[in-house]
């Protein structure tokens, strides 16, 4: 269980998330929209400690994520893994090495300064390639991949770290529809069967209504609408959205459903 | 739209709305290109002061170049050998004596010069692994992006401004002193140097590097060591090298100089033929110093480009 009290963060006079209060249960998976700007990069960033909390509490079982510092911090990034719109690959780095990194909080710090992995991890590395459907390019320099490509990596990382909580900061906004649909799909799957809780930031809300069990709507930094995706009216997604309204309802856009449907007028 | 006439920089617009934000925009130009205009003046008056003084002071006067021109010719004339054609290729005799006029007389220590040659790029190649080590572990604490606190990029930062800022000579004649004549003084001193050059140049480096790796590598646990190994070095590593190889040439120079004051290489047996002889042997030094500097730059030159090449970038 995942637990946010009052959690706020400012920028200076600016309140980027404000009085967050959720309540995540182990094995959901949660969708947090909002327009740019509303503060949902920031809230996520606060639960991995990115960024630091300006005040309030996120409780994970026992303990206050917003108190832990050195090894205790590192611990938890590692057991609550990131996944970015910028997929953030070493570019450099071959894709095996790239999603080792993800075990780097488990190893001793001479093997992970002279980059020795045992076989085992690197078997462990490959699986996790593997089921992303990746494992062939596990030789290649990750920056020679495919923004899709690097993100199907980028998850294989995360999954290597074998997370208890799975981050995803718009994972789908810098991709085309055939590559976010393979995206999200995986993270699905990984929700499903691994049962890690699953919290992933979109920017368009169909993808959010299809994919998740629980919507997070954000604006302004504060939460405005929690629940499942059946609650979430259209009166309510268009004041979510604002302006963006447009933008966030149309499919062709960023989103995952191949054959575009209609959602404006389905929603309408 | 009768705005459009404005598009093609029309003074007399129509509406007034629009002549007005042209009317400021050409007020801001204006008083932005007066502003500018003083700084020019007040550089270029600086520069002309400057320069006007360090002419004065170095004394750097045409008929004092003219008048000094001969000299250097003058000088030449006394390490220039005393070859003779007929005498170029003779051994040497019975007696082990080489005939003067021959290669072989003008060029008698050939081989203790190629060893103390040897010994210069030795010391070269030392001291460039020895900086390039320092200056590489300090280099990450040394960039405003990466530093892990404050004092650490303070004193990285410092470390390197003051081991660039001796001259080399200077070191070199400390440690000869220290630790007594030989390569060994040169090295160090060098091998400061170095880290000093190179450490601001990697640092510099380090500081174009993308965050968003180094943030993947925060993002799963990474302690901030395992952040410069995963998410700097592997961006940043292609330019270190050659910024290390181009520091590499420069080193062999300095190596072949620092020997003026006992640390060591070609160095020090060019301050001697100079100081004890000053004939054709200073001649038979630079000329083996020269030849050597240009076939290792061009060495170098050609890895650190073909290096470059294959890295893209």
């Amino acid at each position: 269980m995942l637990k946010l009290e009052k959690l706020t963060r400012k920028f200076g006079e600016n309140i980027a998330v404000g009085n967050a209060t959720i309540e995540i249960p182990d094995g959901q998976m949660v969708g947090i929209i909002g327009r740019s700007g509303a503060g949902k990069s920031t809230l996520l960033r606060l639960l991995n400690r990115l960024i630091d909390p300006s005040e309030g509490q996120i409780l994970f079982g026992d303990t206050d994520i917003a108190q832990l510092s050195g090894k205790e911090l590192r611990a938890w990034r590692s057991d609550c893994a990131m996944i970015f719109q910028q997929f953030n690959l070493v570019g450099r780095l071959d894709v095996i090495t790239n999603v080792l990194t993800g075990r780097l909080h488990t190893i001793p710090t001479w093997r992970s300064m002279a980059q020795v992995f045992t076989p085992r991890e690197r078997a462990f590395a490959i699986q996790a390639l593997d089921r992303l459907g990746m494992a062939h390019t596990a030789l290649q320099k990750a920056e020679t991949l495919s923004g899709g490509q690097q993100q199907r990596v980028a998850i294989a990382r995360a999954l290597a770290q074998e997370p208890k909580i799975l981050l995803a900061d718009e994972p789908i906004a810098s991709l085309d529809p055939m590559n976010a649909k393979i995206v999200m799909d995986a993270l699905r799957d990984i929700n499903k069967q691994d049962g890690i809780t699953v919290i992933c930031n979109l920017h368009t809300l169909d993808t959010a209504r299809q994919y998740c069990d629980r919507i997070i709507g954000m604006q302004d930094g504060r939460i405005v609408f929690d629940g499942t995706p059946d609650l979430l009216t259209t009166a309510m997604a268009r004041e979510i959205y604002g302006a963006e309204a447009h933008e966030a309802f149309n499919e062709a856009a960023t989103s995952t459903s191949i054959p575009a449907a209609q959602p404006v007028r389905e929603l309408a | 739209m009768s705005d459009i006439i404005m598009m093609g920089g029309s003074a007399g617009a129509t509406g007034d709305a629009p002549h007005d934000a042209v009317h400021a925009f050409e007020r801001h130009r204006a008083e932005l290109r007066a502003s500018k205009r003083v700084w020019n003046i007040l550089l270029l008056a600086g520069f002309a002061i400057c320069l006007g003084l360090s002419i004065y002071i170095s004394q750097f006067y045409p008929d004092r170049l003219a008048s000094g021109v001969p000299r250097i010719f003058e000088y030449f004339g006394t390490i220039i050998p005393d070859l003779q054609w007929d005498l170029l290729f003779e051994g040497r005799t019975e007696e082990g004596r080489a005939v003067p006029g021959s290669l072989t007389y003008w060029y008698t220590d050939f081989w203790d010069y190629v060893g103390l040659i040897f010994e210069t790029i030795l010391m070269a190649i030392t001291a460039t692994l020895l900086g390039t080590f320092f200056a590489f572990i300090l280099s990450f604490s040394a960039s405003a992006n990466l530093a892990p606190s404050r004092w650490a990029y303070w004193i990285s930062r410092r470390v390197f401004e003051l081991s660039r800022g001796i001259p080399e000579i200077l070191l070199a004649l400390v440690f000869v002193f220290m630790i007594g004549i030989g390569p060994l003084a040169g090295v160090l001193a060098i091998a400061i140097h170095t880290t000093g050059a190179l450490g601001k140049l990697f640092s510099e480096v380090n500081e174009n590097a993308s965050s968003r790796p180094i943030e993947g590598i925060t993002a799963v646990g990474g302690t901030w060591a395992e952040k410069m190994a995963y998410g700097v070095v592997p961006q940043v590593a292609p330019n270190f090298f050659s910024y290390a190889m181009l520091r590499f040439e420069i080193n062999v120079r300095a190596s072949s100089i620092i020997g003026f004051v006992g640390a060591g290489g070609i160095g020090q047996e060019l301050n001697r033929v100079i100081s004890f002889y000053s004939d054709d042997r200073v001649l038979a030094v630079l000329i083996l110093v020269v030849l050597t500097v240009t076939v290792i730059d061009l060495i170098s030159e050609r890895i650190r480009h073909g290096f470059i090449g294959k890295e893209n970038f």
